[in-house]
């Protein structure tokens, strides 16, 4: 009883044309917008993390490489069923290009990126194409891949396909874009991982040999079958579904660059020989370079 | 006993490991991609005992947290039979979601500090443990291990060589539990350590773990403090009998002992006499048995000496926090099992209590609908309950078998069960999207397709051979006209083709290939791209025989160049229940040897394509007994007439379902150029449509 008599009593303030209510509806109609802008631009602000994105073949190093960044030690790790992330910070011997003059000596924070892990499994890689397409503020992917075992003929094909998906979504992107202002071009670098291992390619002998694979592949694919999906109308863009320099015989990587993406192919190491620590200076230096 | 217990994430990052013996990583990682990302061979069975799996000779058991997406692996040798690691999975998984709740909850988890957990996980082995074909025993004995001693032990040394005569029955349990030394446990400090050292006392006690421990006693009053008890209890026991039931002539057991304890007896004197500093040489037995009477025994009593002994030393507080502790842990293990146990046998949802009251009943409602709508509203059974059933009866209309659409909605249901609905996501949204992607993952393939790329790499280089394609199917849905079909799309690419007559027995039925090859060999003359010819030998031979020669033909039998690059070899339609000519294919399959199996399903037929593709699949056993291709025994399905079914393409989520075998080529018209590639993205949106 006495709670519905305060609430009427307060209820009857309220609506009564009093100067104090009055007031205080004032400051609420006016505060209260100005606190939502608040609240939501500090909420969308935080997202606007630079991120890179991690792919590659199941096994070739993906989320050892992502603990290592993000931990300074890479972890024991199995195949992943989900992708995952993680918030990096630049090593202090890394300068990022919009610090490149900033003093050796100068200790402060650096730069914070994220870096997306992707599964590598042939089931699961739609959630590598989709955060490819979605993500707003990538800077670049890393393709990992082991450099063992491209040297066999089924480890170098699961790779060179990947990557030519990986390749020809990037172009579609490029030539597919409705408006004049190209979308922001995103570099590939082909992270040549797993040079520790004896049997390994050096790095050159990776980058040709995924090129050679990929000319294979691509005119393997431009002769397949049309797929399901694909409907009679636009049968005629082969064009399209061409990577790279249409009708070339050999595949460069060199060719992408007419359709906004770099390529480079840097070798290195998660982990190091009998437990050394491996060598990732060359991956940190290209991610210091398009930060 | 065990090889390895590993707790990993969802994406794959191992948070904590602990290995017996070196267990490959292969093993883990190939548990994940059966059983997880495959999803084979996995039979629904939640609730009560965690599934095994088998991989070389280890068996993998393992149990799952969806919230947190934590997945616990335990490895150990097939050979053995260890009933209790189900506990022992269960514990586990509900303690280290409790200790590291926190850091669980962050959002870019990498890496949990979790060596604290080590300790914990001991115990839990040693709690557990009962040897390789027992049944775990259960925590009631324990307790009635407890129940039953105390009146042994009530009085002096004295009294004690009469009373372990008594003792011994309940001992015969005790020796299982390996308990650790305590001095150990006592150099590490931290709170868990405690719990441990908890959990270690608390089960029935051993003779030998008490003996490292009445060594420490002497030198530290520390040690003292914690081991102490046993031994100052016993003192204390002699003022104040009635406190204490003490077990310790049970520990003991043995007659040995007892004997002894007599001897102790003779020297109570002695022992007077070296109170202060500790225990006497000849005291050490009985001492041995007090800390295990002590330790064994739950009886707060024991507790509050504990601390008051402790108090002038500054750890006292601490140990008597740590017995306490202790206590929770055991109980918490055994609650764990209790529930875990009370939960296989009714189902696990969790309804939130009812609000009491009409205004609270509509105040949740109204939220609840404004969530629906809103989002961020977390999904129970009862949520999902309705949409799904509605989903599935979706999916039943799209033509996907009852056994498929069940699957998928029990997966979509697992994943969203305890989920969170994103801002301005109604339910039916979320699950919508949930489905996409399980229909994305059944369809997509594992490996790449790439037939032409598989063609060219074998014959080419030194080992050339003719790249062997077969077809199987039942009667009449289409198994020669896709295989003419396959036979334009080789042609196409400049392959010299051999289509080979398998089908003996229908009337008809090389004629029929006859014509196709008649009509494929004008049509490549014109374009001037591959040849194309038929091996026959007539009707009655045995097709698998048939075959083998024609591979043989087609290799020219080592006399220089081959002669084809691709052999297609036509079999006869058989029903998928009929077992004699379905054994038949056995024989056709090791003989023949192709390098690809495709079985074609109708796009018309519904439930019983699992059962065909099933069937078909089963019986391409190589020499050893194994199904080839990996244990699949087919590489892949046509699906043919899938232009007279519109979108409702449910055959190929049910044919795939069943065997894990992707979809390789869909038929979509009368020509021989109407055989596409299967696109998921397609698939996937005319069945959600």
């Amino acid at each position: 009883m006495a709670g519905q008599s305060t609430l009427e009593s307060w209820l009857t303030w309220a609506f009564s044309p009093s100067i104090s209510a009055i007031l205080v509806t004032l400051i609420i109609s006016l505060l209260s917008p100005i606190l939502i802008h608040f609240y939501l631009y500090r909420k969308a602000q935080s997202k606007e993390l630079p991120s890179f994105l991690l792919l590659g073949p199941s096994g070739a190093g993906k989320t050892s490489l992502l603990t290592l960044f993000a931990n300074g030690t890479s972890s024991k790790t199995h195949t992943s069923q989900t992708p995952s992330s993680a918030l990096c910070a630049l090593p202090s011997t890394i300068r990022s290009t919009s610090d490149r003059y900033r003093s050796e000596n100068d200790t402060s924070s650096q730069p914070q990126f994220l870096l997306l892990d992707t599964p590598g499994h042939g089931k699961l890689r739609h959630h590598a194409l989709a955060s490819l397409t979605t993500s707003t503020a990538l800077k670049g992917l890393i393709y990992v891949v082991d450099s063992a075992a491209l040297s066999s003929s089924a480890g170098l094909t699961g790779a060179a396909e990947y990557l030519y998906d990986i390749l020809l979504l990037l172009q579609k992107r490029h030539t597919g874009a409705k408006t004049s202002k190209d979308p922001q071009a995103l570099p590939v670098m082909i992270a040549a991982n797993k040079q520790d291992v004896f049997s390994s390619l050096p790095t050159q002998m990776v980058k040709t040999k995924l090129e050679e694979e990929i000319a294979r592949v691509r005119a393997t694919r431009s002769k397949g079958l049309m797929d399901s999906g694909v409907g009679m109308e636009d049968a005629g863009e082969e064009e399209r579904e061409w990577l790279g320099e249409y009708g070339a015989e050999a595949f460069g990587f060199g060719q992408m660059e007419e359709h906004g993406v770099e390529v480079v192919v840097v070798g290195g190491s998660v982990r190091g020989e009998g437990g050394e620590k491996g060598d990732v200076e060359g991956w940190w230096g290209w991610v210091g370079e398009n930060l | 006993m065990l090889d390895a217990f590993e707790i990993l994430t969802t994406s794959g990052i191992v948070l904590w490991r602990k290995e017996y013996a070196p267990v490959s990583s292969n093993v883990i990682n190939s548990l994940i991609n059966d059983v997880f990302i495959e999803q084979r061979g996995q039979k629904s069975s939640d609730g009560g005992s965690n599934p095994a799996y088998r991989k070389d000779k280890y068996t993998l058991r393992w149990t799952s947290a969806k919230d947190v997406g934590l997945i616990f692996v335990v490895v150990y040798q097939s050979l053995l039979h260890l009933s209790w690691v189900d506990n022992l999975l269960r514990a586990v998984r509900a303690l280290f979601t409790k200790q590291y709740a926190t850091e669980l909850k962050k959002p870019h988890l990498t890496n949990i500090d979790s060596k604290d957990f080590d300790p914990t996980f001991d115990a839990l082995v040693r709690k557990l443990d009962t040897g390789s074909t027992r049944r775990p025993s259960e925590p009631d004995s324990d307790a009635g291990v407890i129940e039953l001693t105390p009146p042994s032990s009530t009085v002096s040394a004295g009294e004690e060589g009469a009373d372990e005569d008594d003792a011994p029955p309940p001992l015969p349990g005790a020796p299982q539990f390996k308990k650790p030394a305590i001095p150990q446990r006592q150099k590490q400090e931290s709170a868990i350590v405690d719990d441990t050292t908890s959990a270690d006392i608390t089960p029935v006690p051993t003779p030998d773990a008490s003996r490292p421990s009445t060594p420490a006693q002497a030198p530290s009053h520390l040690l003292t403090a914690k081991a102490g008890p046993g031994k100052a209890s016993r003192r204390a026991r002699k003022a104040n009998t009635s406190a204490f039931a003490t077990s310790a002539p049970a520990s003991s057991g043995d007659e040995r002992p007892s004997s002894r304890a007599k001897g102790g007896k003779a020297s109570v004197k002695q022992k007077r006499r070296w109170d202060a500093n500790g225990v006497a040489t000849e005291g050490d037995d009985d001492a041995v048995l007090d800390y295990s009477a002590v330790t064994s025994d739950p009886a707060d009593g024991e507790g509050e000496l504990d601390v008051d002994d402790v108090k002038a030393e500054d750890m006292g507080s601490r140990t008597g926090k740590g017995q306490f502790v202790l206590k929770d842990l055991d109980d918490e293990v055994d609650a764990i099992l209790a529930s875990s146990k009370a939960t296989s046998t009714t189902s696990t949802s969790q309804t939130p209590s009812d609000p009491s009251g009409l205004l609270n009943t509509a105040t949740s409602k109204i939220t609840g609908l404004f969530r629906n709508v809103v989002g961020g509203k977390t999904l129970s059974k009862a949520d999902l309950q309705q949409p799904l059933a509605q989903m599935q009866s979706h999916l039943l209309e799209k033509n996907v078998a009852r056994e498929a659409a069940e699957r998928l909605t029990t997966s979509v249901e697992t994943d969203l069960l305890h989920h969170k609905t994103a801002s301005f996501t109604s339910i039916d949204k979320t699950i919508r999207e949930s489905m996409a992607k399980a229909l994305t993952r059944i369809l997509t393939p594992t490996s790449s397709l790439d037939l032409l790329r598989n063609i060219t790499s074998t014959i080419e280089g030194p080992t050339a051979r003719p790249y062997v394609i077969s077809i199987v199917g039942v009667n009449g849905v289409g198994k020669s006209t896709s295989l003419s079909k396959i036979a334009y799309f080789l042609l196409q690419n400049k392959f010299r083709v051999l289509v080979v007559a398998g089908d003996t027995f229908r009337s008809g039925a090389v004629e029929q290939l006859r014509v196709h090859v008649r009509n494929l060999s004008e049509l490549s003359r014109r374009e001037n791209v591959g040849t194309v010819e038929l091996f026959e030998k007539g009707y009655g031979k045995d097709a698998a025989t048939v075959a083998r020669d024609a591979v043989t033909h087609a290799t020219n039998a080592g006399k220089g160049e081959m002669l084809y690059d691709v052999v297609l070899i036509d079999t006869a339609g058989r029903r998928h229940n009929d077992t004699r000519l379905m054994s038949s294919l056995t024989k056709f399959g090791q003989l023949a040897n192709p390098d690809k199996i495709f079985m074609v399903g109708e796009a018309l037929v519904g439930t019983d394509s699992v059962a065909q593709a099933r069937n078909f699949a089963k019986e391409f056993v190589d020499t050893k007994g194994q199904l080839r291709n990996h244990g699949v025994g087919m590489d892949g399905f046509i699906i043919s007439k899938c232009d007279t079914v519109g979108d409702m393409v449910g055959t190929l989520v049910s044919m795939v379902h069943a065997t894990g075998i992707p979809v390789v080529f869909l038929g979509v018209g009368q020509h021989y150029g109407d055989l596409r590639g299967l696109n998921v993205g397609w698939a996937v949106d005319k069945l959600m449509k």
